[in-house]
């Protein structure tokens, strides 16, 4: 009886890495782990895990390098574990592919939250390769075909730009997309006002699905590094 | 090069005030010998307001140079065989190079001077902190071993009020060492600021977000302008500021009811303000809050360490150009308030 996810731990930190490994059981999750970047890849090819945590700040080398060796060959979902200080490593390693980050030290509740998020989010879109299909969070429907956005079934207006930005969003459901991901898939290009664009196109977003300051509404906003679409 | 243009001007204008001065005594009193004591205190100002020996020495040539042209027989003419003047030449040389030994000795006695000034202040925030970090790293000691070695003992409650006593002084550490880390990273001014357009909303979406994880309970009452508004900052470091202060009014202003986060803007600056409705702040400790030292007065052994949460505030403003004011209004409460500049016009 073996139905379990499969999550591997990269971490060189035997306390941290105990801890994670006690949470995800406790969870109901397999734990594999690896305590270098080496022996995380050595793991990842022998047991293909369903998901990663991946500590950026290995011994032999650098957690981005694990990201960039994995990405090439597969899209399980990449969890990061970063210090509050790595602000660009969180975007260097969610512009590699890294799903998303939780900066240290962590609540047990926030982790596993991200793990089923992640997960789900996994499945959504494994399930929804069908180009018709509706997409649906919670209360938020997104038409693909029609191009229309609906909250409790009544129509939120978006422009042009707002739908494609909702829509790229929610592709990448529960997945941080860095403003210059975003910027480049929207617009092409990304020049100096293309950032102050994209806010201001967002701000609007937030309010149409009636977002307050401290209480999201579909797109969290992850300040400085980007946007995600979750619930919150 | 700005420093060249300053300590030229500062000696040319010496050279041409004492020039004045000269010419003025020449035709009042008819005589040329205050003259040469005229140059050598310019000299010696120009030595003493410049930088290194250059100016001063180039100025004394010079002056030697005026002095022999206009104010020694013959009149108007360089004569260079008067041994006179090239005694009074050296004369002012040796001033010259005399005054710049000791004014550059001064200038680095009070760089050292300043430097260990600095040196115990950062010395006297490391004692405080040390101080306050055994604290709760006894708590975490403490609990953990107790429960460890007592596991079958305790009963379900003990054990948790202990965990939760360890939870609780860890989330603490964990603000002190990110206040740190931003001490660290601005003290001295060598990391430059990570300056980003930031929306408003964002900025204080993030940090309410950030203040409820902490405190579910507090209500904050949150008054922005409904405009699309986006100012320059280093991001975290200012929504550290907000959670630090927002954190300090739960923790410091007893009986408050009311947490209030307004932000105006104005054309050229936006101020925020956060006040409360709760005990307020007394004049002594109003003088020193932002200092870190706390007055010296705050019992050691609890955790009192808004010192340092608002210091850090106040050197995360400082080094974002902007001001930061504590109040306590007679009507009751407390308000902390810091603005920031806002973007120039050259967007787009």
């Amino acid at each position: 009886m073996n139905n379990k996810y499969k999550i591997l731990v990269v971490e060189d930190e035997n306390n941290i890495r105990n801890i994670i490994t006690a949470l995800l059981e406790a969870n109901g999750f397999q734990a594999i782990t690896a305590e270098s970047c080496a022996g995380g890849i050595l793991m990842f090819n022998s047991h293909r895990p369903d998901l990663i945590i991946l500590d950026l700040g290995l011994p032999d080398s650098d957690g981005i390098e694990f990201i960039r060796e994995v990405r090439k060959e597969s899209s399980f979902p990449i969890i990061v574990l970063s210090a509050r200080s790595d602000e660009k490593d969180k975007v260097d390693a969610l512009e590699l592919g890294a799903n998303d980050y939780v900066t240290k030290p962590f609540g047990s509740a926030e982790l596993i939250a991200r793990i089923r998020s992640a997960l789900r989010n996994v499945r959504r879109i494994g399930n929804s390769l069908n180009p018709s299909e509706k997409f649906v969070l919670d209360r938020l429907t997104i038409d693909y075909d029609s191009r229309r956005v609906f909250l409790d079934n009544s129509e939120i207006k978006l422009t042009q730009t707002e739908y494609n930005i909702v829509a790229l969003l929610s592709e990448h459901c529960g997945k941080v997309m860095t403003y210059s991901a975003i910027i480049s898939a929207i617009w092409g290009y990304n020049d100096y006002g293309s950032k102050k664009k994209l806010q201001v196109n967002m701000a609007n977003i937030r309010k149409k699905l009636g977002a307050t300051p401290g209480n999201d509404c579909y797109i969290i906003n992850e300040l400085g590094v980007g946007y995600r679409m979750d619930t919150a | 090069m700005l420093k060249i243009i300053k300590n030229t001007l500062i000696s040319l204008s010496i050279l041409a005030i004492a020039f004045g001065i000269c010419l003025f005594i020449q035709n009042v009193f008819l005589t040329e010998t205050l003259i040469p004591a005229v140059f050598v205190l310019a000299v010696f100002l120009i030595a003493f307001f410049t930088e290194g020996y250059i100016y001063g020495i180039i100025s004394a040539l010079f002056s030697v140079l005026i002095f022999n042209f206009a104010f020694s027989l013959p009149f108007f003419k360089f004569d260079f065989t008067i041994p006179e003047n090239i005694i009074s030449a050296v004369i002012m040389i040796i001033v010259t190079i005399i005054t710049g030994a000791l004014t550059t000795q001064i200038k680095r006695q009070e760089a050292i001077k300043a430097e260990s000034e600095k040196e115990r202040m950062r010395a006297n925030l490391l004692r405080a902190v040390s101080h306050d970090l055994r604290t709760p790293l006894t708590t975490i000691y403490g609990a953990s071993s107790t429960i460890l070695d007592n596991f079958d003992i305790f009963s379900n409650e003990q054990k948790i009020t202990l965990l939760k006593g360890i939870r609780e002084d860890s989330q603490w550490l964990t603000r002190m060492v990110e206040n740190l880390l931003s001490v660290t990273k601005l003290d001295g001014g060598k990391v430059k600021l990570l300056m980003n357009s930031v929306p408003l909303e964002e900025l204080i979406d993030s940090v309410l977000r950030k203040f409820r994880k902490r405190y579910p309970e507090q209500e904050v009452i949150i008054d922005i302008p409904d405009e699309f508004i986006s100012i320059p900052m280093d991001a975290l470091l200012i929504e550290q500021v907000l959670v630090n202060i927002l954190d300090n009014a739960v923790e410091h202003a007893e009986g408050m009811t009311e947490l209030r986060l307004r932000v105006k803007v104005d054309e050229k600056r936006t101020t925020f303000e956060i006040s409360d409705n709760g005990c307020g702040i007394d004049a002594e400790r109003l003088k020193t809050i932002f200092t870190g030292c706390g007055g010296g007065t705050a019992p050691t052994d609890t955790k009192i360490n808004s010192g340092i949460g608002l210091s850090v505030c106040a050197t995360i403003i400082k080094a974002h150009g902007g001001e930061i004011f504590a109040e306590s209004p007679k009507n009751g409460g407390a308000v902390f308030s810091f603005s920031l500049n806002n973007e120039e016009n050259c967007d787009e």
